[in-house]
């Protein structure tokens, strides 16, 4: 099978401390991959790098068969890698409704492809936001919303460009257990629905073994096992 | 929602309409003036908001392209002898180019230091201005300096009725194309790239590329403030590139509610019309511009627009309503259970 997402000796240094030591994995089409890892092992900083938000001192990035170590954040969001953050940064001024709208129209290729929407049109934030369970606080500014909205606001941001793969940092922390069913929920829609791959960070063994067909584990900025699930 | 479009519309219409029959109250003709240059005022403090408001760029320096348009106008017409409609289009591109470019250099800095940059870009363009009698007119005058560059207009004295009527209009007009970029689809990426440019960022926003369209924009109605400024007093002077100028917008939209555009251009009006009209001295205005911002920052954050759509906002909620049929597919075409 071909790697939908593939690193190759990925090493990341912040100053004179090394964070990330040549680190190799690869995603394939439409598959569940786990990250799981001890704080500081360097999770989010290989997320950070495989979404764009961070270059490596070496190594490449690989998607769809193109090389894009070198690509912005943006420019892979529309490639078809979304990603979601530990901490979200909401939009302030931004009511629930809009923040989706910004994702839909950062990508008019993918909009059209979605049901042939144009820049105003609600209907694809609409239906988004009916899946995430954020319909009837569509129009609460973003700041209002309580940590278990915001997650899931997240999700639908990252869904909106309609991912090829999803990378999600530590997306089910700080959950209800109620948000954290929904969210599950939703993954495995995307997942066996859609066949969007995800690479899924988390620190609960149990829920990426229910998620995920293969974890990693991170330690000290090395892959140091690969479970198949 | 639709009772408080129409609240607001009703107010506008109101607003302008007073505006339409004050002249024919008989004025004196220094209020006309003081009218028509807040008029001018007000549209340069709602292309600041633009910038500043709207997009979150918060610039010190937005004097720069108002005053290079007051210039461009005043070389092109009086140097290069251009038809004045032909220089006021030019003048109105210059300004978004040189917007453009400030949107280029600010793209990779955020918030203080966005303000630092076109602050020095704005003293450098006034201090060249202050400091060159860079031509020589007709009869071997110097040009340029403190006395500025004049206008060649193709008429002789203007009636302050027309200049009035024209300024209004043109505010009308200015207003109406920011509150629609600002509402436009553009507009809700900018406000986005302002609150979270990360967040905007992972969700495909190019944000270099908007902060640069947010310049340019702004920029362009400002340009045209400039020009319409340069029109009216017949010439350009260093005045129209100064930090004042630029400290002026920003407290116009402070004071107003960034990020509205009517709130600055009603603050501009206000405050422009009460203080010149009171015929108070230039460094009097500047100490009560500065205390209305200390008060406004101080107990009303949002500004007179912002404070009053926060209360509006507590009083009234919003309806919920069903949620639509999902209509998601997969890639395949397949509708998703």
């Amino acid at each position: 099978m071909n790697a939908l997402l593939s690193a190759e000796g990925i090493t990341k240094s912040f100053g004179t401390t090394p964070v990330l030591s040549g680190i190799t994995l690869s995603v394939g089409p439409g598959e569940p991959v786990g990250l799981f890892g001890p704080n500081g092992s360097g999770k989010t900083t290989l997320v950070n790098i495989l979404s764009g938000l961070l270059l490596p001192d070496a190594g490449t990035v690989r998607f769809d068969g193109k090389e894009i170590t070198r690509l912005p954040l943006d420019a892979r969001y529309r490639l078809g890698i979304a990603r979601t953050f530990q901490i979200p940064h909401p939009y302030p001024a931004l009511s629930v409704r809009e923040a989706v709208r910004v994702a839909l129209a950062a990508d008019p290729g993918k909009r059209t492809e979605g049901g042939g929407a144009r820049e105003n049109e609600e209907g694809p934030a609409e239906d988004l936001l009916a899946r995430t369970g954020l319909f009837n606080q569509r129009f609460v500014p973003c700041a209002q919303l309580s940590q278990g909205c915001l997650r899931r606001l997240e999700f639908a941001r990252a869904l909106a460009c309609r991912p090829k793969l999803l990378i999600l940092d530590e997306i089910f922390s700080a959950l209800s257990a109620a948000d954290e069913g929904d969210l599950t929920a939703l993954l495995r829609a995307a997942n066996r629905g859609e066949g969007t791959a995800f690479l899924l960070v988390s620190h609960n063994p149990p829920l990426l073994k229910s998620l995920c067909r293969r974890i990693l584990v991170l330690e000290e900025g090395r892959i140091v096992r690969e479970k198949t699930v | 929602m639709r009772n408080a479009a129409a609240f607001r519309g009703g107010w506008l219409a109101a607003g302008i309409g007073l505006l339409l029959l004050f002249p024919l109250s008989s004025p004196d003709a220094f209020f006309l003036d003081v009218f028509t240059t807040g008029f001018l005022l007000a549209a340069f403090a709602a292309s600041w908001d633009v910038v500043g408001g709207v997009s979150g760029q918060t610039t010190l320096g937005h004097a720069l392209p108002f005053g290079a348009a007051a210039y461009a106008c005043a070389l092109l017409t009086s140097l290069a002898g251009w038809p004045l409609p032909l220089a006021v289009a030019a003048a109105i591109v210059l300004a978004a180019v040189a917007g453009a470019g400030i949107g280029a250099l600010s793209a990779p800095l955020a918030g203080p230091f966005v303000a630092l940059l076109t602050l020095a870009l704005g003293e450098i363009a006034h201090e060249a201005a202050v400091g060159n009698t860079f031509f020589t007119g007709p009869g071997g005058y110097a040009w340029g300096g403190e006395g500025g560059i004049p206008v060649a207009l193709p008429w002789r004295d203007a009636s302050p009725f027309s200049s009035y009527y024209a300024a209004l209009a043109f505010l009308c007009l200015a207003s109406y194309g920011m509150l629609r970029f600002s509402r436009s689809g553009a507009g809700l990426i900018l406000r986005a790239v302002a609150g979270s440019p990360i967040t905007a960022q992972a969700s495909g926003v190019p944000i270099a590329r908007y902060k640069r369209l947010a310049f340019a924009v702004g920029s362009a109605f400002a340009g045209a403030a400039g020009a319409g400024f340069a029109l009216h007093v017949g010439r350009a002077t260093a005045t129209d590139l100064s930090l004042e100028l630029s400290f002026q917008a920003a407290t116009f939209a402070a004071v107003g509610g960034c990020g509205t555009i009517v709130g600055p251009v009603v603050a501009a009006l206000v405050l422009h019309v009460l203080f010149q009209g009171l015929s108070l001295p230039p460094s009097s205005r500047v100490l009560l511009y500065a205390l209305t911002l200390l008060v406004t920052l101080r107990f009303f954050p949002g500004g007179v627009v912002g404070t009053a759509r926060d209360l509006a906002s507590r009083l009234g909620g919003k309806e919920g309503a069903r949620p639509p049929r999902r209509r998601g597919r997969n890639r395949n075409g397949e509708g998703t259970p």
